[in-house]
């Protein structure tokens, strides 16, 4: 028995020398860490600055951050280390980095991956309001102004929003072949109910086609705007009154439910959608009719070139501006990061300054794309080698343009972001920390429900009534409850 | 202290032996026991790092507690994982006892290893391939199944939207991944054996039955109380793979297939309170613990010698 308490208590003075040794290295760490940011002189020497974006990781990152380092180094003394993490791993990863305090200065954040205003309130973003007005004049003067006043958070900027399109517009996408071939007329196709002699013609004509394409994360339109993307509570787009309700409750949601159910029933909808991932091999086999998507200006051209088949779109919403376009993409300088003003001359510079920009999104000339006039470059065969997403690494505006891009492009954007609605809550950004309990099992209630209602599967005479009564019971009221206490109080403030 | 280094030294070769071992489990389970701490706070991201960020965030009590409890999602959760892990335990015993006597009693030592080999597979599967098959087999429009049912002119079944089927397509599909490699482990111990036991039998005459009921089980009877024992330990946890991958994540399933890991999982991966995934962690350990101590406690007064401690 004494050997074994003996034997503890060596280990607790091991866990003991060893935690001191870990704060001591916590120690050193801080120390270089304020002799770092304190000095900003050009004469120095130039500081790295970590930056973390979704996409899926690229051969030759490091080789086209060699050369933005150079051209970085001159202008703002910084060089550049990009960490690029895969699509699907995004979110948690990052969660993870953020959490155990991994040295990084900047990081791509959205309403969708990586979750902005949460992880604002949380501590991660570094707040920018002082940064901003004094490096970051150039983004204030170029980004559309309704992108920092809508990725405010609590009233204040935590993240540089990139310039693109402002309002998001549902589409319904057709694939053209399919209705050139039949003489389909899609003229005339808005809501969700007039698409239905078109599947149906499908449906008879090819067998193997899938008529609706959609994945688990298919919602129907309806039109209003929901207070956190895909939990059941939403604002009626044309309110007065601003009363939160559940979606699940109103005539437009249970009608297009029913709708859809007619639509799965009928064999318009692939059996398994409720649980599909993607459909991107409906998408390269070319085996479907139509789908909905999001759209901006050009979409068809992008579609079509990225498929290989004609595909054209219409309209089946307004163009709103949503918390949720305008949080589509965002760099957040990080909470821990050692040169946040140095970050912030670089986000300066990556939104004002065309040529970091699209060396960034396109990597280096004669290697990666060549230019064919002074507006637009056309990809080499190396560039498949750094092929990044354009949207999300900032200024779409100062992009070159693809080879069938017309000249005006980016003037296309500014007008359809001008005529885009604001949709009546944009820029209220629910505080979930007091109702945290009920909304882990909300979600919990979502995630059984939510996709085999929304794609049809079941029945929803049976199920929705089902679903509302499990959201209530998980406590959906008193968040209602209390998003509608925080809205009423902005609604006051702001004058509404 | 003297007496302890005297020790030390005297065992020194073994100790160094479990170095790496102990080493291991220092980093990987001692040293994160620390961070249960989280499961009292509400976490916020500190900029000096990791540390200022557990110290400075707010003490919560057992808030981060409530979630679990907070619906009859507890009930539904805690069911399922304890039932199937029941199941599995139970049925993947005799199973994988009964394979393991099959394999050692067959006279061809070729064909042996080809059963062995063959059973052992699947346990080197990913979940998510093993999903796969199963989505072959049970796809609505192209799954093997459905295609069968067609043959006999029988409606084709929504597997993935009807809960009843699903208790018995999970129990078989993690037995079916589990029980070559517990029978490996079984085999091994039979291995050992000593030969003059089933000699001596024969000489008396019993029958190959009579040789495995009153010789091979109770001498396997140690390395099942283990297996058992490690087991029930491990009966809060379920397999998240299984659980989540198999069913394809469907929602209408959830009430057969919603176990605590997919439920934790589930609720924190959108809201990414750490707090809360730490306290539901600390949940399962905390229960895992004491159904380890109680069944070691039950062996023990059964018999002492089999008991783990």
């Amino acid at each position: 028995m004494s050997k074994g308490k003996k034997s503890f208590s060596f280990a607790l003075a091991m866990l003991t020398a060893f935690a001191l040794v870990l704060s001591a290295c916590g120690g050193g760490n801080k120390d270089a860490e304020s002799s770092g940011s304190g000095s900003s002189g050009s004469s120095e020497k130039p500081v790295n600055l970590i930056w973390y974006t979704i996409g899926t990781p690229q051969k030759d990152v490091d080789k086209v951050m060699a050369e933005v380092s150079k051209y970085t180094q001159e202008k703002i003394n910084a060089t550049v280390t990009m960490k690029m993490i895969d699509w699907g791993d995004y979110q948690q990863k990052m969660q993870v980095n953020v959490a155990s305090g991994e040295p990084m200065d900047i990081m791509f954040t959205s309403a969708g991956g990586f979750d902005y205003v949460q992880n604002a309130r949380k501590g991660a973003f570094m707040e920018l309001d002082d940064l901003l007005d004094k490096y970051g004049q150039g983004i204030k003067d170029t980004i559309d102004p309704a992108f920092l006043e809508g990725s405010k958070v609590d009233g204040h900027n935590y993240g540089i929003p990139a310039n693109k399109e402002l309002p998001q517009q549902e589409v319904w996408r057709f694939n053209q072949n399919l209705v050139d071939k039949y003489k389909l007329d899609t003229s005339n196709v808005r809501s969700l109910d007039s698409i239905e002699p078109l599947l149906k013609a499908i449906k008879e004509k090819e067998p193997n086609v899938t008529p609706f394409a959609m994945d688990k994360n298919y919602v129907p339109y309806v039109p209003y705007d929901y207070i956190i993307q895909n939990l059941p509570m939403a604002v009626k787009l044309d309110t007065t009154d601003y009363k939160i309700v559940d979606i699940l409750e109103t005539p437009e949601m249970k009608q297009a439910l029913t709708t859809m159910h007619k639509y799965y029933q009928a064999g318009y909808v692939a059996p398994e959608a409720a649980t599909t991932g993607s459909t991107s091999d409906l998408m390269t086999s070319g085996n479907w009719f139509m789908d909905r998507a999001q759209t901006q200006p050009l979409a068809d051209n992008t579609w079509s070139a990225s498929y290989g088949y004609p595909v054209k779109s219409t309209p089946a919403s307004d163009a709103i501006i949503t918390n949720t376009s305008v949080q589509g993409s965002i760099m957040a300088i990080s909470a821990n990061s050692e040169h946040p003003e140095k970050a912030m001359e670089f986000l300066n510079l990556l939104n004002t300054d065309p040529v970091l920009r699209n060396m960034v999104d396109s990597g280096i000339e004669g290697t990666h794309y060549k230019k064919v006039d002074d507006k637009h470059i056309e990809n080499l065969p190396e560039g498949k080698n750094y092929d990044m997403p354009s949207y999300s690494l900032g200024n779409n505006m100062l992009l070159y343009l693809n080879p069938n891009d017309p000249d005006d492009k980016w003037e296309q954007f500014k007008k359809f972001n001008a005529e885009g609605k604001d949709s009546p809550i944009l820029s209220f950004n629910f505080d979930s920390t007091k109702v945290a309990t009920e909304m882990a099992a909300v979600q919990n209630v979502k995630e059984q429900f939510w996709a085999s209602l929304m794609t049809g599967t079941v029945d929803p005479e049976t199920y929705l009534p089902k679903a509302i009564a499990a959201f209530k019971q998980a406590g959906l009221d008193k968040v209602i409850a209390e998003a509608q206490t925080q809205l009423d109080a902005w609604k006051a403030a702001n004058n509404k | 202290m003297a007496a302890f280094f005297k020790n030390l030294i005297r065992n020194k070769v073994m100790l160094f032996m479990v170095l790496p071992g102990a080493i291991w489990f220092f980093f990987f389970s001692y040293l994160p026991l620390v961070g249960t701490i989280v499961a009292f706070k509400q976490y916020r991201f500190n900029r000096e790092g990791f540390w200022a960020s557990i110290s400075k965030s707010e003490w919560v009590g057992w808030d981060n507690f409530k979630f679990l409890f907070s619906t009859n999602d507890a009930y539904t959760i805690t069911r399922n994982t304890l039932l199937y892990n029941l199941a599995f335990i139970i049925l993947g015993l005799i199973l994988s006892v009964a394979m393991a006597v099959l394999l050692s009693e067959l006279v061809g030592k070729t064909m042996a290893k080809i059963y062995q080999t063959g059973m052992f597979l699947p346990y080197f599967l990913s979940w998510v391939i093993v999903g796969y098959f199963a989505f072959s087999f049970l796809s609505m429009d192209r799954g093997m199944i459905n295609q069968i049912l067609g043959w006999f002119g029988a409606e084709p079944v929504q597997w993935y939207s009807d809960p009843k089927y699903w208790p018995y397509i999970l129990v078989f599909v993690s037995l079916w991944k589990s029980v070559g490699y517990n029978s490996v482990v079984y085999l091994a111990s039979i291995m050992g054996i000593d030969k003059s036991l089933y000699e001596a039998a024969m000489i008396d005459g019993a029958s190959k039955w009579q040789q495995i009921k009153n010789i091979t089980i109770p001498m396997l009877s140690p390395i099942i109380i283990i297996m058992t024992l490690l087991a029930v330990g491990r009966i809060f946890y379920a397999d998240f793979g299984l659980f989540y991958q198999v069913p394809r994540d469907s929602g209408t399933l959830y009430s057969v297939t919603n176990v605590i890991d997919t439920y934790v999982y589930r609720g924190l991966k959108t809201t990414g309170e750490i707090g809360m995934s730490t306290a539901a962690g600390l949940y399962q350990s905390v229960v895992g613990f004491v159904l380890v101590i109680v069944s070691n406690f039950v062996v023990r007064k059964i018999d002492k010698d089999s008991a783990l401690f």
